[in-house]
């Protein structure tokens, strides 16, 4: 093989400027909702293209459909001039599309070597050569990875690395990196902007999606804004800025919109503080993490992904177990209290809603209704009846389902005919019927569309003035500056830095978050 | 009950479910060996074809209820005929009826409650824990409690006898208690906190956790149920042929009751089916049962069959609930 860098920059020069993807008028329904809509999208050889937007704007289901991992509904791409289909993902590594996932999709119990080779393994395979040559392509990116290493051993990064000389030992031209930098460390980002230019001035194309548009403005010739699955604007980074970018993205200038107008004198004074969490430990994950919660207050929590958030609002709400000894306090209304189920967490008040919600959000056999009623049957109001009521279930439907806003036929529709704002709306819903008073919310409106993001902000708000202590956890840092009181930044396990609303700014959550 | 008839989706199509199916095909079965099997369609046949396949639908039912719960009860063959077993040798004393039974009842839901602890909090998946706990009471049973392979039912141990022989007004026994099983059983699932519990376990698990359901003491509950149905289908077949024989324990009857349950379209994801559904598996793999046994079939052309018809169930069941498209990952 020896495939290495030094090959594909000989490209020849005529091919370089060749459009590698042409997409045209592409469309993708799942049941009848739009994820994108009539996007068009094209790709230069060495050019970078940025996709950004919000979540839920469409970014992930554009770039699965190029990776062959999704089935457009209607559009046509053509792939350096070819129109072509994917029907499945090799079909587009054949097609020298490679997608370095978000979630790796590495085999862990295999080496690097391995993991490079995956799929192109002839009838036997020398392990010498097989070392050699992934050790080759790996230092033609200056990848310091041991090719005899096992995957499940690498860091984050490093798997990565892996990955992207995965995508070129499938002679890739075209690599799309799905929010690359999530996991990584700055020092670490700055490296993979080396490798992107890399392939850049190799004449490949690179389609980079992320969050982060100060990154995607540094690293991209181009950046296409995405909303509502629909393509706002394709612009040149050069010529563009932050600003431009975000009010594209939002469809109107950012305000902080759902936060409490807290301003001089009508500053809201503390209040009843009810949930203290004192030095939680649990494995190596949460170390020493101490945050408190106030009744009528929305805290964020703000942090990479694996700094601990999730994990601690788990061990909070009854779903995970902090360390036995030596594994902190978490005091509820000044009592120390400690749930081996989330059952005994919801009796005394404290839901968690969980980041994932088709894992473990929502019964997906069953109706709106039934889901909700559920809720209410597991809690601590449904008392101790054994029989089932149809008219109980109905009035607590008919209930959430105004509160909520949940649109659908009628509250008998099976939660999976919903849209995500729905199913999101829903699992809420099934949490708040239990009258709690510390609500946790992770993530809530990932995957969700964008007018139901508005609602659920609002439902968040009009909660903490209810008087219930809520606490959002949200990696997308807009979300957590429009809904919180304060925002709490968490690196490594621990709560590193606090910030009011009013001095809170997305560098200031990002610098404590990374360093 | 309203899950009989079919939904119409508001698109006008028509989509019936695994059990409307198989009812549909059980009908048909039934016209097509009534015109051409000779002494198919007698009362005395098709009342013989209940009374033979009642003890494996009570069995079944039993069977369904860790299955809706996402879970499988390998050992659910076993524990019912060392109950069974155990309860007929102390018949064999001078033990009172009553208290024989109670032992007995004991032993499926200690049993049933074993499979739950080591599921639910020792973690391991029901398909083996319950294959060693199976294996494990049948084997202590054979080698410490039971005298022989076979033990008989004293003959003035009437009650049993009756279990599986009796008639009230023309209709036998193991029929009515199938019926009373299974109605009971569909009380329990459907209109009980319980049953939406166990129906919302199998459904996902991790979200009825953090709902707030007790999902580990539920897991043992789910077990203990399983058991104590069980065994009234194992007094059902003692009482019928006035004894147990315990090799059925080593024999194929675990599988027939999967098969029963798979085909009904209580799915092996879990969450799906219900006591309507047994009904339809049952009648299916009764009027098969029958057909092929006035057709004079033998036993492995009956398996072919059976093979057969589990395949067809498990392609029906992958086509009537086929994974979110949403959810299909890269690579798996």
């Amino acid at each position: 093989m020896s495939q290495s860098l030094v090959d594909l920059v000989d490209i020849a020069p005529e091919e370089r400027d060749a459009k590698l993807v042409d997409i045209r008028r592409m469309t993708k329904a799942y049941r009848g909702v739009h994820a994108i809509k009539d996007i068009d999208f094209s790709l230069y050889a060495g050019e970078v293209h940025a996709l950004v937007g919000e979540n839920g704007a469409g970014k992930s289901t554009l770039c699965k459909i190029l990776a062959g991992a999704v089935q457009p509904t209607s559009g046509t791409m053509e792939i350096a001039g070819k129109e072509v289909s994917f029907r499945r993902p090799h079909d587009a590594l054949e097609a020298g599309v490679a997608m370095v996932y978000q979630e790796t999709s590495l085999v862990p119990t295999m080496t690097a070597a391995q993991n490079i080779e995956l799929g192109h393994e002839k009838l036997l395979t020398r392990f010498r050569s097989l070392n050699i040559n992934a050790q080759t392509l790996l230092l033609s990116m200056n990848f310091h990875v041991d090719p005899t290493a096992y995957v499940s051993t690498l860091g984050a990064a490093q798997k990565q690395m892996v990955e992207i000389a995965r995508a070129l030992r499938s002679n890739a031209r075209i690599v799309i990196f799905d929010e690359p930098t999530a996991s990584l460390t700055p020092e670490e980002t700055l490296h993979l902007f080396d490798v992107i230019e890399k392939l850049r001035s190799a004449g490949m194309g690179v389609i980079y999606v992320s969050h982060m548009l100060e990154e995607s403005l540094k690293i991209a010739d181009r950046v296409t804004v995405l909303r509502d699955g629909e393509r706002v604007v394709t612009l040149n980074a050069k010529e563009t800025n932050r600003d431009e970018i975000v009010k594209h993205m939002v469809g109107r200038a950012l305000t902080g919109s759902n936060r409490r107008a807290a301003t001089g004198d009508d500053k809201p004074q503390r209040k009843r503080k009810v949930l203290e969490v004192e030095n939680l430990i649990m494995g190596n994950v949460v170390r020493n993490m101490s945050f408190s919660a106030y009744a009528g207050e929305v805290l964020g929590i703000a942090g990479l992904i694996g700094s601990g958030r999730t994990e601690t609002a788990k061990i909070v709400a009854g779903a995970l177990k902090r360390n036995r000894i030596h594994g902190g306090r978490v005091l509820l209304n000044g009592k120390p209290v400690r749930y081996r189920v989330p059952k005994q967490a919801i009796k005394d008040g404290i839901v968690y809603i969980t980041e994932d919600r088709k894992a473990d959000g929502f019964f997906e056999t069953m109706t709106i209704a039934e889901n909700l009623y559920l809720g209410h049957l597991a809690a601590r109001s449904g008392r101790k009846r054994w029989l089932l009521s149809r008219r109980s279930r109905e009035k607590i439907a008919r209930e959430w389902t105004q509160k909520l806003r949940i649109k659908a036929i009628n509250s008998d529709a099976k939660i999976i005919e919903l849209s995500g704002g729905n199913q999101q709306k829903v699992v809420v819903g099934k949490s708040l019927v239990a009258d709690p008073e510390v609500v946790i919310f992770d993530e809530p409106t990932r995957g969700v569309d964008v007018g139901a993001i508005e609602e659920i902000h609002q439902l968040i708000r009009q909660l903490a003035d209810e008087g219930k202590a809520v606490i959002v956890i949200s990696s997308y840092l807009p979300e957590v500056l429009s809904v919180s009181d304060r925002i709490l930044v968490t690196r490594f396990g621990r709560a590193v830095a606090e910030f009011s609303a009013e001095e809170a700014t997305q560098e200031k959550i990002m610098y404590a978050a990374i360093f | 009950m309203g899950a009989v008839l079919a939904k119409v989706r508001p698109g006008g199509q028509l989509r019936l479910s695994q059990e409307q199916i198989i009812l549909l095909v059980v009908a048909s079965l039934f016209v097509v060996f009534s015109l051409l099997l000779n002494g198919f369609f007698t009362a005395e046949n098709l009342l013989n074809l209940l009374r033979s396949v009642s003890s494996l639908g009570i069995l079944s039912v039993a069977m369904a209820v860790v299955v809706i719960a996402r879970g499988m009860d390998l050992s659910l063959v076993a524990s019912m005929g060392v109950a069974t077993a155990i309860s007929i040798q102390l018949m064999r004393t001078d033990l009172g009826t009553p208290m024989a039974l109670l032992v007995g009842l004991g032993i499926v839901l200690l049993m049933g409650a074993i499979n739950g602890f080591l599921i639910a909090f020792v973690e391991i998946p029901p398909l083996f824990a319950t294959l060693a706990s199976g294996l494990l009471i049948y084997g202590l049973a054979r080698t410490v409690i039971l005298d022989g392979l076979i033990v008989e039912l004293p003959p003035d141990r009437d009650f049993v006898r009756w279990l599986g022989q009796g008639v009230v007004f023309g209709i036998p026994a193991p029929i009515i208690i199938f019926v009373v099983v299974a109605v009971v059983a569909h009380f329990l699932l459907s209109r009980t906190r319980t049953g939406r519990f166990i129906y919302a376990h199998g459904d996902n698990s991790g979200a009825a956790g953090l709902t707030g359901i007790p999902v580990r003491p539920l897991t043992v509950t789910e077990y203990m149920i399983t058991g104590a149905i069980g065994l009234v289908g194992g007094l059902v077949m003692a009482g019928s042929v006035g004894g147990f024989n315990t090799q059925i324990i080593d024999g194929s009857l675990i599988y027939d009751v999967l098969l029963v349950v798979v085909v009904g379209g209580i799915s092996l994801v879990g969450g799906r089916g219900g006591v309507l559904s047994v009904v339809a598996g049952t009648a299916l793999i009764g009027v098969m049962l029958n057909g092929m046994t006035i057709l004079n079939m033998n036993t492995h052309e009956k398996d072919i069959v059976k093979g057969l018809i589990l395949l067809a169930a498990l392609v029906l069941d992958n086509r009537l609930h086929p994974r979110d498209e949403e959810t299909v990952r890269q690579g798996d």
